[in-house]
C-alpha cells in the first residue's frame, strides 16, 4: 500500500499517453506531444492482423495455464506423498528450472529440439524433424518451455499450502478411505482455494503475457510471424521503435481483458459461495 | 517505523500532482556551452572479448590526455543488447549522458529523429582524415545531407565455400548468382547431409545482395520521404532468386525458413552446409567448428559473371551526444577513436575491418583472410534506407515476414512484396 | 497405527517416489544441458553429433565470464537487490494480507484487484513513467532505483498470496488466543506469523527469483554508473546479435543459478516443517 503510487502512477500515465501523440521525440522533447483521442486504438482495432493475434494469445494463453495447474498440483500432491530425498530432488530440479532466466531456458530448449544439433529428435526417432516450423508445433514447444519454467510456482506454493493444513484434517479423511482424487476433490481442493485462486490468477496473467519464449523460441513470432502473440506484437510494433502511445494502447486493451477475465472468475468464486 | 511510509506516499503523492498534467518530457536541448576542461564521458560497446579493445582506447586516451591536460575520461563498456535502453535514457537523461558514444550505424537515423546527436557537418569537413573514408560508411553517418558522426568500423559479408567439398565434388567456387544456384543444388543432390548453401528466412542482411545485386532497391528517395521499391520488377527478381534456394533441393523449407544469419553460419560451421552467406565477424565462429582448415571465402558474385554482389554495410560509428557540454573536445576525442592509427590498431586487436579505403588495403596486405571482405567493399556496398522508420520495418520482420510467406508458399512473390511494400510505406509514413 | 498403515501403502509410495525421481530427471535435464554446454568448448555447443557428455571440458566459456569489468560488484548488487527486496516484501505483505484477511473494510476488494492491474500490462509500457520517477526522485543509476519498483511489483503478488495463508488459519484459533490473554501483536509475531511461514518462504521465493533475473529495470534505470550494474548484465553481454556467444551465455546462466538454489536449500527445511510444530505449542 505503502508503495501504491509506484504502481498505480506509472497505469495512469499509460492510460493517459494511449491518446496522444508519444514518440521517443516527444519524450526527449523534440516535438509537442499532441492529443490524438481514439486514434491510436483506431489504428489498432483497423488491423486485421491484431485480431488475429489475439485470438491465437488467448487460447495460447488458456492451454499454458490449465497445462501449468495441471502439473503443478498433480507434482504437488506427489510431493506430499514421497520422502524427502525423491522430494528434495524434484524439489531442486523445478527450482532450477524456475530459476533459469527465461532467455537461457528458451535457447536451451530450442537446442534440445534443434533439428539438426539436438539430442532429443535423436533420443526419438525423428531424423530431421523441425519443431518450429509448423503453427501449432512450434506453439507446442513453447508451451512446453512455458510449462517448464512455470509449473514449480504452482507446485511450491501449492505445496506450501498443503502443508498448512491440518495433517489430522488429512489422517480423517484416508482413514474414511477416501482415494487420493477424492480427497483432493472434497478436503484438500476447497481448503486450498484462496491459493488457488491467487495462483490461478498470477498465471493468466504471465501466460497472457508471455514475451521471451515466443520471441526467442520462434525467432521473433514464427514463420511469417504465424506464432505472434500479444505481447510480442506490442514490442514489435511499438516499443522496439519508441512509438509508445501504440505501445500504451495494447497494453490498455490487454489490461482490460485481463481485467474482464479476472472479475469474471471472481464473480464465478462468488456465486459458488467462496467470498474474497 | 511508520511515519517513513507515510512520508514516502505523501512525496509519491506530491509527484504525481506536480506531474499528473501530462506524461512527461525532457529538455534536451543542447547545452550552448562549451567547457575546455573537465571530465569527458565515453560509451564503447562491450565485446565477448574485451581486453584488446580496451588497451586500444587506453592507448588513444592516453594520446588524448597529453593533449589536454585538464581533461579527465571516463570509458564504460555497455552490453549490446542494453543500448536502446541506455541511449534512449541518456537523451532523456542528460545528467546521466555522455558525450561521446558508439552505435551500430542502422540506428543513426533513429538517434538523429529522436534529437540526441549533434551535427557535425562542419567538424568532418574540416577533418583531413575523412577524406578517405569510403562512401557507404559516410552514408551511414549521413541523414539528410547532414554528418552525425564518424565511422568507427564496418562489417561485411561474403561466400565461405568449403574446399573439401568442393574438391570432391569437382566444383569451382560460383561466378554469378545463377551457377551458385545450381552448384547449391549439385552438392546437395551428392550429399543430401549438407546444405548447397545455407540460407535464412530471417537473414535479412544476407538476402539483400540478392535484390541489389538484380538491380532493386528497398526503398527510393531521399532524406524525409521515402517510398517502399521491394516490389518492384527487379527487387521481385531478387526475390525470387533467394527464395529459390529454399526447397528440397537445397535447403528445406521446414529447417531453413526460420533460420537467421547466425544459424546459418552455424551451419556452415558445423560442417551441415558446403557454403553460407557469413560476416569477416563469423571468422572466430568457423575456425572454432568442424569446417577449420577446409574453407576458403570469395566475395558473393553478382548476376554478370566476375562481378561482385553488392553487400549489406554494418558496423559502429561514434558520435557526440547533442547534450555534451565539451562540444570540442568530445569531437577531438571522437576523431581521435575513429581515427586511421586508432582503426588500425582496433582491426589488430579485434579483427574489426576499418572504414578508411587505404588503411584498409594496408590490413588486407597483412592478414590474407580478410582479402574477399575488402573486395566486396572496394566493388560498393549499399546501406538501409536512412529513416527512423527503418527502426519500425526492422522489429516490426517486414522482410523476414515477405520471405517467409514466399518460402513457405503461403503467398507468391508478388503478393509478398505487395504486402511488404504497403507495410514499409506505412512505416515511412508515420515517421515523417 | 501409522506404522501398520505405512506397511500397507508401501508399494503405492514406491511407485509414487520413482515417478517423482523420474520427472525430477525429465524437468533437470534441460538444465544439465545449459551445464554441459557451458562446459564444452567452442564449436562443440552446436554439433551435428550432439553427446550428452563431453571429452574435453573445458572452463574457457566461464573464464569470459569471470574475466568481465567488475564482475564481483554485479554479483554483490544483486545480492544486495535481492535480498532488501525479499526482507521488505515479505515484512509488508505479511501485515498487509492479515490486514485485508482480518478486518472488513470498504473498497476491500477494489483494492485487492488495484494490486493486480499494474501487473497486466506490458512492463516495457511502465518503464518509461517509472524512468521519470525515478529521475525525479534522483534515483537513477542507484540500487534504490531497482529495489523500489521490485518491492512494488512482487507486494501484489505476496499479498494476495498470504492472504490465501492467513485465510487457512482458523479464526478460533485467534479467538483461543485472545482468551488465553494475548495481545494483539503478540498474535501477529508469536502464532500466525510461524503458522503462514510456509506461504512466506513461498512468496520469498518468487520474489528472489523475479529480481534476480531481472533485465528491464537494470537496463533502463542503471544508465551511466556501471558499478551499480547487476549480474544479469553481465549475461547480456555474450547476446551479440551477429555472433552470440553460446558457451558465454550458458556459464554466465549457470553461475545465476546457483545463488537461487542455495537460497532455496536454506529456505526449504521452513517450507517442508514450517507448520508441524507451530500447531502443537
Amino acid at each position: 500500500m505503502v508503495l501504491g503510487g509506484l504502481l498505480v502512477y506509472p497505469v495512469y500515465q499509460l492510460g493517459l499517453i494511449s491518446f496522444l501523440e508519444y514518440t521517443q521525440a516527444q519524450v526527449s522533447g523534440g516535438e509537442p506531444a499532441t492529443f490524438q483521442g481514439f486514434g491510436n486504438y483506431a489504428e489498432l482495432f483497423g488491423d486485421g492482423e491484431f485480431w488475429r493475434v489475439l485470438l491465437a494469445t488467448v487460447v495460447f494463453a488458456a492451454a499454458c495455464v490449465v497445462s501449468t495447474l495441471a502439473v503443478g498440483c498433480a507434482l504437488a500432491v506427489l510431493l506430499t506423498r514421497v520422502r524427502a530425498v525423491p522430494r528434495l530432488a524434484l524439489m531442486l530440479a523445478a527450482l532450477g528450472a524456475w530459476a533459469t532466466p527465461a532467455v537461457t531456458g528458451s535457447t536451451v530448449w530450442l537446442l534440445l529440439f534443434d533439428p539438426d544439433f539436438g539430442p532429443v529428435n535423436r533420443m526419438l526417432g525423428l531424423g530431421d524433424h523441425s519443431w518450429t516450423y509448423g503453427r501449432y508445433s512450434a506453439f507446442l514447444l513453447v508451451l512446453l518451455e512455458v510449462v517448464w519454467c512455470s509449473f514449480p510456482f504452482v507446485m511450491v506454493t501449492v505445496y506450501a499450502g498443503i502443508r498448512a493444513v491440518p495433517a489430522e484434517v488429512l489422517e480423517a479423511a484416508a482413514l474414511d478411505g477416501a482415494s487420493q482424487w477424492r480427497i483432493w476433490r472434497s478436503v484438500l481442493a476447497p481448503m486450498l482455494r484462496p491459493i488457488l485462486v491467487v495462483v490461478t490468477i498470477q498465471s493468466v496473467i504471465w501466460d497472457f503475457k508471455v514475451f521471451t519464449q515466443i520471441y526467442v523460441m520462434t525467432g521473433g513470432g514464427g514463420i511469417a510471424g504465424q506464432n505472434l502473440v500479444l505481447n510480442v506484437y506490442a514490442y514489435q510494433k511499438a516499443f522496439a521503435s519508441s512509438q509508445y502511445s501504440l505501445g500504451s494502447a495494447i497494453g490498455v486493451v490487454m489490461l482490460l481483458i485481463l481485467l474482464a477475465v479476472t472479475l469474471v472468475y471472481l464473480r464465478l468464486l462468488r456465486r459458488q459461495g467462496e467470498e474474497l | 517505523m511508520k511515519l517513513a511510509p507515510r512520508l514516502a506516499v505523501l512525496l509519491a503523492a506530491a509527484v504525481v500532482a506536480a506531474t499528473a498534467c501530462a506524461p512527461q518530457t525532457s529538455d534536451n536541448s543542447s547545452s550552448g556551452k562549451d567547457e575546455k576542461s573537465g571530465t569527458l564521458r565515453v560509451w564503447l560497446f562491450q565485446e565477448v572479448n574485451n581486453k584488446p579493445k580496451e588497451k586500444v582506447v587506453d592507448a588513444v586516451l592516453a594520446d588524448f590526455k597529453k593533449a589536454h591536460e585538464d581533461t579527465k575520461v571516463t570509458v564504460e563498456y555497455i552490453p549490446v543488447e542494453t543500448r536502446a535502453q541506455r541511449i534512449k535514457a541518456a537523451f532523456n537523461d542528460p545528467k546521466s549522458a555522455p558525450d561521446v558514444i558508439e552505435f551500430g550505424n542502422t540506428d543513426t537515423a533513429g538517434y538523429v529523429k529522436d534529437g540526441g546527436l549533434a551535427d557535425l557537418t562542419e567538424e568532418f569537413a574540416a577533418w583531413d582524415e575523412a577524406k578517405d573514408a569510403d562512401p557507404t560508411a559516410r552514408q551511414s553517418v549521413t541523414v539528410d545531407g547532414k554528418v552525425y558522426g564518424a565511422p568507427y568500423f564496418v562489417g561485411v559479408r561474403a561466400l565461405y565455400y568449403r574446399t573439401d567439398v568442393f574438391d570432391e565434388l569437382g566444383l569451382k567456387a560460383p561466378r554469378t548468382l545463377d551457377e551458385l544456384a545450381a552448384t547449391a543444388k549439385q552438392v546437395h543432390a551428392a550429399k543430401p547431409d549438407l546444405y548447397g548453401i545455407a540460407v535464412g528466412g530471417a537473414y535479412t542482411y544476407g538476402a539483400m545482395p540478392f535484390i541489389w545485386a538484380n538491380g532493386g532497391e528497398l526503398a527510393t528517395g531521399k532524406g524525409g520521404s521515402y517510398a517502399s521499391a521491394i516490389d518492384s520488377a527487379a527487387a521481385r527478381k531478387g526475390i525470387e532468386a533467394y527464395t529459390s534456394l529454399f526447397g528440397d533441393g537445397n535447403c528445406p523449407a521446414a529447417k531453413c525458413a526460420g533460420m537467421g544469419g547466425n544459424d546459418t553460419v552455424t551451419a556452415f560451421a558445423s560442417g551441415k552446409a558446403a557454403m553460407a552467406i557469413g560476416g569477416d565477424f563469423s571468422h572466430q565462429a568457423v575456425e572454432a567448428g568442424k569446417a577449420k582448415g577446409k574453407y576458403a571465402v570469395v566475395p558473393l558474385p553478382g548476376v554478370k559473371s566476375g562481378s561482385i554482389a553488392p553487400a549489406f554495410a554494418g558496423g559502429n560509428n561514434v558520435g557526440v551526444l547533442k547534450s555534451t557540454s565539451h562540444r570540442t573536445l568530445a569531437v577531438d576525442l571522437m576523431k581521435r577513436l575513429a581515427s586511421k592509427k586508432a582503426q588500425g590498431e582496433l582491426f589488430d586487436a579485434m579483427g574489426f575491418l576499418p572504414t578508411f579505403t587505404d588503411v584498409r588495403q594496408q590490413v588486407a596486405a597483412k592478414e590474407p583472410f580478410v582479402k574477399p571482405f575488402v573486395d566486396t567493399l572496394a566493388a560498393g556496398t549499399k546501406f538501409v534506407p536512412a529513416s527512423p522508420a527503418w527502426a519500425t520495418i526492422d522489429s516490426s520482420q517486414v522482410l523476414p515476414t515477405m520471405f517467409q510467406e514466399v518460402i513457405s508458399g503461403k503467398k507468391d512473390v508478388g503478393a509478398a512484396a505487395g504486402d511488404a511494400a504497403r507495410k514499409m510505406d506505412d512505416a515511412f509514413g508515420s515517421a515523417g | 497405527m501409522n506404522l501398520l498403515r505405512a506397511q500397507v501403502r508401501r508399494p503405492w509410495r514406491l511407485a509414487a517416489e520413482a515417478s517423482a525421481l523420474l520427472i525430477a530427471v525429465v524437468v533437470a535435464f534441460p538444465l544439465y544441458w545449459m551445464v554441459l554446454s557451458a562446459f564444452k568448448p567452442a564449436g562443440e555447443i552446436e554439433s551435428t553429433e550432439p553427446r550428452p557428455w563431453t571429452l574435453t571440458p573445458s572452463l574457457d566459456s566461464f573464464r569470459r565470464v569471470f574475466e568481465q569489468q567488475e564482475f564481483g560488484r554485479y554479483f554483490l548488487n544483486s545480492l544486495i537487490v535481492a535480498g532488501s527486496v525479499v526482507i521488505a516484501s515479505a515484512l509488508i505483505a505479511f501485515l498487509a494480507a492479515t490486514a485485508v484477511t482480518r478486518f472488513r473494510f470498504r473498497f476491500r476488494t477494489t483494492l485487492l484487484i488495484m494490486f493486480l492491474v499494474a501487473q497486466m500490462v506490458p512492463v516495457e509500457a511502465l518503464t518509461i513513467p517509472l524512468f521519470f520517477l525515478m529521475r525525479d526522485f534522483g534515483q537513477l543509476n542507484t540500487l534504490g532505483s531497482l529495489i523500489l519498483p521490485h518491492i512494488a511489483f512482487s507486494l501484489p503478488f505476496a499479498i494476495w498470496m498470504l492472504r490465501g495463508f492467513v485465510k487457512a488459519v482458523p479464526e478460533a484459533l485467534e479467538e483461543a488466543a485472545y482468551i488465553d490473554g494475548a495481545s494483539r501483536t503478540r498474535f501477529l509475531w508469536q502464532i500466525l506469523f510461524p503458522l503462514v511461514f510456509p506461504g512466506l518462504v513461498a512468496t520469498s521465493v518468487f520474489s528472489f527469483i523475479s529480481t534476480w533475473n531481472d533485465f528491464l529495470f537494470a537496463k533502463s534505470f542503471i544508465i551511466s554508473d556501471t558499478s551499480q550494474s547487476t549480474l544479469p548484465m553481465a549475461l547480456l553481454v555474450f547476446y551479440k546479435p551477429d555472433d552470440p556467444d553460446w558457451g558465454g551465455v550458458m556459464a554466465a546462466s549457470t553461475v545465476m543459478t546457483i545463488p537461487v538454489l542455495v537460497f532455496f536449500v536454506l529456505v526449504q527445511r521452513r517450507l517442508v516443517s514450517g507448520l508441524g510444530g507451530a500447531v502443537k505449542d
